[in-house]
């Protein structure tokens, strides 16, 4: 494949199962590296954003976030981001207990908290936009938003519904795994569903 | 503002050091204490048997001091070497942020094995020395210069073992297996003049026994021995260090790209 994806737009990536969406995500990303190929940009990229894969488990949330601080930011603001997290993903004094006595809603709270502590021009956002309890998909959102409005987003997901708040552009995977980029997302949606033959369900 | 290339790799390799040291140390009481006591023990226990129970002596150097010399540079050797062999599969889930790359993982290991094994070097060398043992440093500079050399060839047999790991997989299994008798070849038990001279030539191949002789040679003086060369060292260090960075260099992005691999 051969794309120009064009600045400051939020793209979906749609297409079926096994497609290879995340894949994509990720070697745009530059997380992972294709065959063969390039992937060119100016810009910064996040890690898929609620990633919890990179904890470790018998370290502290604490000593995890100050793990990712020290790769992304200056020495100087280290404090700041740990402290951003920790108001951020509530979690009290388990912060400072090991990540592997964390249940699973504890850990993508503190990997939500963590993508939301650095500033990228795009953010991967790879099937998560709120997780926890009511009130904390609330601030989740908010915040999502607030992030929104001044870097953009790439996104996988098969929620039509966040696809269509977030983004405004889309890359279709076809079944002959052919990529297009369409401007206008409903545009997307519409040929997905017909070649998905799912216009009856929607 | 954008920071460079150089402070991104210092900052993920300082992240990564005190992530390992947290990871092994940090669960228990005394904490970071433990990562000098363990090694310490453990060849307080190897001097006390060879020592003082076998009764082990030499004609032109202490024995503790000779035995001290030789199995340190052997352990930051194949503690470096050996870890390297499955880095990638062990840092997996850290290659999803992006400024970690697979060669900082083996220098963050680098460095903390050679800080934790130089601190118990200087420990036991004061302990051998209160108790009476005679040693002097007559010659830091190659001291220093032979252990760095070995610190820099260990992390470049690291990196070539990483890209044979990560190729080819089996390598995980048959690496350790060629890797012990190396234990016996480099003159860690014996100096290596009580092997007769015909057998140098084979010997001497080995870097390793280098690095241990010289450095003996660097804290006893009398201690001579014919044959090893800091030069030799220094040039197999060179040598060993282009090809572990070119085949690195080569297999970078391979080695991150993650290829499923069909069953056939």
């Amino acid at each position: 494949m051969n794309i120009e994806l064009p600045t400051g737009k939020n793209i979906a990536l749609i297409g079926r199962n096994g497609a290879g969406k995340s894949t994509l995500l990720r070697i745009i990303g530059g997380i992972d590296r294709p065959d063969c190929g390039k992937v060119l940009t100016d810009k910064t990229i996040s890690w898929p954003v609620g990633l919890s894969g990179g904890f470790q488990g018998s370290l502290t949330g604490r000593e995890n976030v100050k793990f990712v601080s020290r790769l992304y930011a200056k020495e100087c603001e280290l404090t700041e981001k740990i402290s951003f997290v920790e108001q951020f993903a509530e979690l009290g004094k388990y912060f400072d207990m090991p990540i592997k006595s964390y249940s699973s809603g504890m850990k993508s709270r503190l990997g939500f908290g963590l993508s939301m502590a650095f500033k990228f021009d795009y953010y991967l956002v790879d099937e998560v936009t709120a997780v926890g309890d009511a009130s904390f998909k609330y601030k989740c959102s908010k915040l999502f938003k607030s992030c929104h409005e001044d870097s953009n987003f790439l996104m996988v997901s098969h929620n039509l519904n966040s696809l269509k708040e977030y983004c405004n552009s889309a890359l279709f995977i076809d079944r002959e795994n052919k990529v297009t980029y369409f401007d206008s997302l409903n545009e997307a949606l519409e040929i997905y569903k017909t070649s998905e033959r799912l216009k009856s369900c929607l | 503002m954008a920071r460079s290339g150089f402070e991104v790799q210092q900052a993920v390799i300082k992240a990564l050091f005190f992530r390992e040291i947290r990871t092994r140390f940090g669960k228990y009481r005394l904490g970071y204490f433990w990562a000098v006591l363990e090694p310490a023990a453990h060849l307080l226990v190897l001097l006390t048997i060879f020592g003082f129970v076998m009764h082990r002596t030499m004609p032109d150097i202490s024995f503790p001091v000779f035995l001290l010399n030789g199995i340190i540079p052997y352990f930051i050797f194949s503690n470096i070497s050996t870890r390297s062999v499955g880095a990638i599969e062990a840092n997996q889930g850290l290659f999803n942020y992006r400024p970690v790359k697979p060669i900082d993982t083996i220098l963050a290991r680098a460095l903390l094995e050679s800080v934790i094994y130089v601190t118990v070097y200087i420990l036991l060398m004061l302990v051998v020395y209160m108790s009476g043992e005679y040693f002097e440093i007559t010659n830091l500079l190659k001291l220093v210069l032979s252990w760095s050399l070995l610190i820099i060839l260990s992390c470049a047999i690291g990196l070539i073992f990483m890209v044979l790991g990560k190729t080819i997989p089996e390598t995980q299994k048959f690496l350790p297996i060629f890797l012990k008798p190396l234990y016996f070849i480099s003159a860690i038990m014996f100096p290596l003049h009580a092997v007769p001279k015909e057998y140098w030539p084979y010997l001497l191949w080995n870097p390793i026994l280098h690095a241990v002789e010289l450095s003996r040679e660097a804290v006893m003086p009398g201690y001579i021995s014919d044959g090893v060369s800091l030069e030799y060292l220094g040039l197999f260090t060179l040598l060993t260090l282009f090809i572990g960075l070119m085949l690195y260099r080569t297999r970078e992005e391979a080695m991150l790209t993650s290829r499923l691999k069909l069953k056939t």
